[in-house]
């Protein structure tokens, strides 16, 4: 009988584990196919049907030679990085300050509440600001329009990560002579080091996904990759090739920081509702 | 030890407070300002004041209407099935242990690459000259025109459950890790059946969670828009149109941004009522 049982509990795990693979088989298989869509010849591409063929590498040098993607890489990194920069900048002492003193709910979560605002609402102002400003079409407006949703995510992921820390390490260092602030910055923030790490990845994902600001704030030589990515949405096979290429360039570097941080993220999203 | 240094606290908070307030709340105050009027980006020189008159026109306005059935329609369908899909497959990873950390990095990994690209993917995907999913549906006799106008509400909701179902799965499994294991081992050794338990004790506990990923999840759906610009541009018809879409077609395509900027001041109530929803049952627990 318990031999039974157990053979049971196998079988039906082994059902369990098929029906994950399916699941697994369906978010894969779009990613395969983008990937064996960029290593087809171009006569090929807009072909469904066909899965063996030679590679070639003419979309992947087409892209990475004698486009603009480059230039649009280096546009989102740098929009990516001066964004985290400044939102750690901003957030990491104000972090700091909702974890240790008292500051009521609703305070704390007026910081996620501004990550909730609709874009449409602001994209309007920012717009018309930078229009008579002369930077449309310049970094500057996508950085400024990406502050209004990273600072706040920032924030948010970083009071979670200090909240952790024991308070029995800046009195420590305290009594040893450190002021408060002093304690903040030589103590308490090398401890929450991978939580500011892991706030900084968030962050940069958020801003180098964004397509809605930088759509309407960039162009020509400023565009980031998903504007420019979006760009390539002719149906001309050609196209297409190059267009699973920057796709893939747009995806890949993403989906590699994101294994690091995926244990982080709960807090990140689910704003301390959830904890691990 | 030192008295805790209050005026620190003020400190410490003045640069967010600074960059918030110039990069939000002068945007807000702008545009609330901007619906009043009758803003035109061709028309600069010449703005009208116009009062409640850009709200008032919404009432009557039928592609305002259209397009907030549309996201609601979208926001309801996508949401749902992300959340049946993903409470499944979370109940699923809980239980297999194996492999339990590459099952769960794959899944993922969609809610993590940008929305544009997916929805171009997913373009090709389906389309129905050149798609490989149309192709070997045809083979099986299934003839489907997945952005027709019967269908292409739908496919986009289909495209968001690709992306967003691993958020809700995200978020439920670590609801179901956090569960106390006390009473599940207790219905066991009573002989509560799997189906009680989860009725009776799984259902209940993870109630908070539910709700908390419901809604930023329905927050973050009614945003919708990559998908819409990248395949459909609103189209068939305005079969479509989501209202985020629309907000940007009138307000960059045809320069009425006094109108876009009503418009988005109508979202923004509705999304704050939805924070407000949120707030109360973050803090219920």
């Amino acid at each position: 009988m318990e031999r039974f049982q157990h053979l049971r509990g196998r079988t039906s795990n082994l059902f369990l584990e098929s029906l994950l693979i399916v699941a697994l088989a369906v978010v894969l298989f779009p990613f395969v196919w983008i990937f064996v869509t960029s290593l087809k010849p171009p006569d090929l591409v807009a072909v469904p049907d066909v899965w063996i063929f030679e590679i070639s590498g003419i979309n992947w040098r087409n892209v990475l030679l004698e486009s603009n993607i480059p230039q649009n890489i280096i546009n989102s990194l740098v929009v990516g990085v001066v964004t985290v920069l400044i939102a750690l900048a901003v957030g990491c002492p104000a972090a700091y300050s909702f974890s240790r003193f008292k500051s009521s709910a609703a305070t704390r979560f007026s910081i996620l509440a501004a990550e909730m605002m609709p874009p449409a609402i602001m994209i309007l102002p920012i717009f018309l600001l930078l229009y008579q400003l002369s930077l449309i079409d310049t970094l500057w407006g996508v950085i400024l329009a990406h502050l209004t949703f990273v600072i706040p995510v920032v924030t948010w992921f970083l009071i979670g990560f200090f909240d952790e820390v024991p308070r029995e390490l800046e009195d420590q260092a305290m009594i040893d002579g450190c002021t408060h602030f002093q304690a903040f910055y030589k103590v308490i923030l090398p401890v929450v080091r991978p939580g500011l790490a892991a706030a900084a990845i968030f962050g940069f994902v958020l801003s180098w996904n964004d397509m809605f600001y930088a759509l309407i704030l960039t162009g020509g030589e400023s565009k980031t990759l998903p504007v420019a990515i979006a760009g390539f949405w002719t149906f001309r096979g050609v196209e297409m090739g190059k267009m699973a290429v920057a796709i893939l360039i747009a995806i890949v570097p993403v989906l590699i920081v994101s294994f690091f941080v995926q244990k982080h993220l709960v807090r990140g999203l689910g704003g301390g509702a959830v904890k691990y | 030890m030192q008295k805790p240094d209050l005026s620190l606290q003020y400190r410490l908070m003045l640069p967010l407070a600074v960059v918030l307030l110039a990069v939000m709340a002068y945007p807000l105050i702008f545009s609330a300002w901007i619906s009043l009027h009758d803003y035109r980006l061709t028309r600069l020189t010449d703005v009208q004041f116009r009062g409640w008159q850009n709200y008032l026109g919404l009432i009557e306005n039928q592609q305002f209407w259209t397009a907030i059935t549309n996201t609601m329609t979208f926001v309801v369908g996508a949401v749902s099935m992300e959340f049946v899909l993903g409470f499944s497959l979370a109940l699923l990873l809980h239980r297999v242990r194996r492999f339990q950390n590459f099952y769960r990095a794959i899944l993922l990994s969609p809610m993590f690459i940008t929305p544009i690209a997916v929805g171009l993917m997913f373009r090709f995907l389906l389309n129905i000259q050149l798609g490989v999913i149309p192709h070997y549906l045809d083979k099986i006799g299934i003839y489907v025109d997945w952005f027709g106008i019967d269908l292409a509400l739908f496919s986009l909701m289909l495209i968001d459950t690709w992306q967003w179902t691993p958020f809700m799965l995200l978020m439920l499994l670590a609801g179901l890790e956090s569960l106390p294991k006390a009473p599940f081992e207790a219905a066991r050794v009573d002989g509560a059946s799997p189906w009680l338990i989860f009725r009776r004790i799984t259902l209940p506990m993870m109630r908070p969670v539910i709700l908390v990923a419901l809604i930023i999840r329905g927050l973050d759906a009614f945003k919708v828009f990559e998908y819409v610009y990248a395949i459909t541009r609103g189209g068939p018809g305005d079969s479509t149109e989501t209202i985020l879409f629309h907000i940007y077609k009138v307000g960059f395509r045809f320069f009425r941004m006094g109108e876009a900027a009503s418009m988005a001041y109508v979202l923004i109530v509705i999304t704050l009522i939805l924070v407000t929803a949120l707030y109360w049952s973050m803090k219920r627990r």
